[in-house]
């Protein structure tokens, strides 16, 4: 099973992702536009959590140093980030958000 | 209210001038807090380091100017920054470790981040988390930047100032002392090695000490023994400006020694029962052109330019509050030196550093002063070898260039 459920959609806000903890996989949970992102929560600079960053027009900033990413690709966008983000593929199924973790195995 | 601190003027320098320095002027709190202010942060340059040391980007040394933390790095290709080693935020020090690398200046506290300028970039938290907490919205990172200080560099030699109105780096040289460094520092650079000494002593006296050429072969047994510096030599004192730069030279091949003080044996400092079983220790070779075989080079306040025969070294004075100093020295010699050449200047610097067979004696006489002084308040120090007054000389047997101290010494500091 590499599908994970990891939030209740009714739980998640627009306003700053959800921190989710599964299988030992560190997951911020996005809501942008009415539409689920899912990456991982640390930021690939130094140790920070992205739950506790600020999230504004699809981009989450790393509350440590003000690095962004794109919420959606992952992509770096600014200094000091020079490695992007892992993302995780979404399904959504009523009000259950599931997330596909490659290596989460059987 | 006045707004302008006024600094009660406790010490009174005696009406004979420079010849006279009084003794609370080692002992005297106050003036040591002024030290910091009017001079080190004066309109002064002072040395932190050399270019070698911080080679690539992002390589910083860490140092101090009079007592104050500094940070010196290489910003970039062709530029050097400085700011004082201490977060705009909180006051914690930034920078803990001697030497190393960075792409930027992190502050372990509470994360505030600076660019190898010393602009702030990035504050941790500035948003809150979660919409609460946070900076106001109208804080500007650019408003709490570090305290950045001026850089200049001759022949590799970073030298950094707090003050706007230093005059640039060469103008508060002078051109003798220019010149000299250009001497000695026309090949690049490499350091064999450095250390420090802890010395009970102000810092002004081991500056003195270093500007008294008249004591060195009197206090220095393995200077006299071995004929390696006396004052029967062909030398003297070139003094810059005001007098708070100097250079006292020698020249070993001109020893006259014969019909003096040195002959008949009447110097304690002379020893002729001592003597060296492996005289490898004393090899060297003829390195400048004008036959100067030791030239000791003192650059207002406190760095020394060092050369006794082949040993080269840069020597910074750091005060440890009013009763200590730390000596920092660095050895070098150059890249283009061979294998033999730099044997030669690593043996010679047993001569050297805290244990040096010459300058272990430099390194304790600031403490005989500094011990006996206590209690002694009112009374002063003499210095008329030479006569009274500040000009180069043609003997070593002067107390000019101490006296010269005490003249640039007492401008900046309005005594």
């Amino acid at each position: 099973m590499s599908w994970l459920n990891v939030a209740r959609l009714s739980d998640l806000s627009p306003e700053y992702p959800a921190a989710c903890s599964v299988q030992g996989h560190r997951l911020a949970v996005y809501l942008v536009d009415g539409a689920v992102y899912a990456t991982s929560n640390i930021c690939t600079h130094q140790f920070a959590l992205l739950s506790d960053g600020y999230q504004e027009n699809g981009e989450i900033e790393c509350p440590l140093h003000q690095g962004r990413f794109d919420i959606r690709s992952g992509k770096a966008l600014c200094s000091p980030l020079s490695v992007d983000l892992a993302t995780y593929e979404v399904d959504v199924r009523g009000d259950e958000v599931w997330v596909h973790i490659p290596d989460a195995g059987h | 209210m006045s707004d302008v601190a006024v600094r009660e003027q406790r010490i009174q320098w005696p009406e004979a001038g420079v010849s006279r320095v009084p003794f609370e002027i080692y002992t005297d709190e106050p003036l040591y807090e002024g030290e910091q202010d009017l001079l080190f942060k004066g309109p002064i340059w002072n040395f932190v380091g050399v270019d070698v040391e911080v080679p690539a980007i992002g390589d910083f040394k860490t140092n101090f100017v009079g007592d104050t933390p500094v940070v010196v790095v290489k910003s970039s290709a062709d530029t050097y920054s400085a700011f004082v080693n201490r977060c705009a935020h909180r006051g914690s020090t930034l920078c803990y470790e001697k030497t190393g690398n960075r792409d930027a200046f992190t502050c372990v506290y509470h994360n505030w981040s600076y660019d190898l300028e010393g602009n702030l970039k990035t504050v941790a938290f500035h948003k809150g988390v979660r919409g609460k907490g946070g900076l106001p919205d109208d804080f500007r990172t650019c408003d709490h930047n570090l305290q950045k200080l001026r850089v200049q560099e001759l022949c590799g030699l970073l030298f950094v100032s707090f003050d706007e109105a230093a005059p640039d780096l060469e103008t508060f040289l002078g051109p003798k002392m220019v010149a000299h460094i250009r001497r000695i520092f026309s090949k690049k650079v490499r350091i064999l090695g450095t250390f420090s000494q802890y010395m009970h002593n102000n810092w002004k006296l081991y500056m003195e000490n270093v500007k008294d050429s008249y004591h060195a072969s009197l206090l220095h047994t393995f200077f006299t023994t071995f004929k390696l510096n006396r004052l029967s030599m062909q030398g003297g004192l070139v003094l810059e400006g005001d007098g708070g730069h100097h250079i006292s030279y020698s020249k070993m091949a001109t020893d006259s020694g014969s019909g003096t003080d040195y002959e008949s044996g009447s110097l304690r400092a002379q020893n002729d029962e001592f003597a060296l079983h492996d005289d490898r220790i004393l090899k060297s070779w003829p390195e400048f052109e004008d036959g100067i075989t030791h030239a000791i080079q003192g650059i207002f306040p406190n760095l020394i330019v060092q050369q006794i025969q082949n040993s080269l070294a840069l020597r910074l004075l750091i005060p440890r509050g009013v009763n200590g100093c730390e000596l920092v020295w660095i050895m070098f010699g150059f890249e283009s030196d061979t294998q033999e050449q730099t044997d030669i200047r690593v043996a010679l610097s047993n001569l050297v550093g805290p244990a040096g067979l010459v300058s272990m004696e430099d390194g304790v006489i600031g403490s005989f002063v500094q011990r006996a002084i206590v209690g002694n308040q009112g009374r002063e120090t003499v210095l008329e070898m030479g006569g009274r007054s500040v000009e180069s000389q043609e003997s070593r047997v002067s107390e000019a260039s101490v006296r010269g101290f005490w003249q640039t010494y007492r401008k900046y500091m309005g005594l």
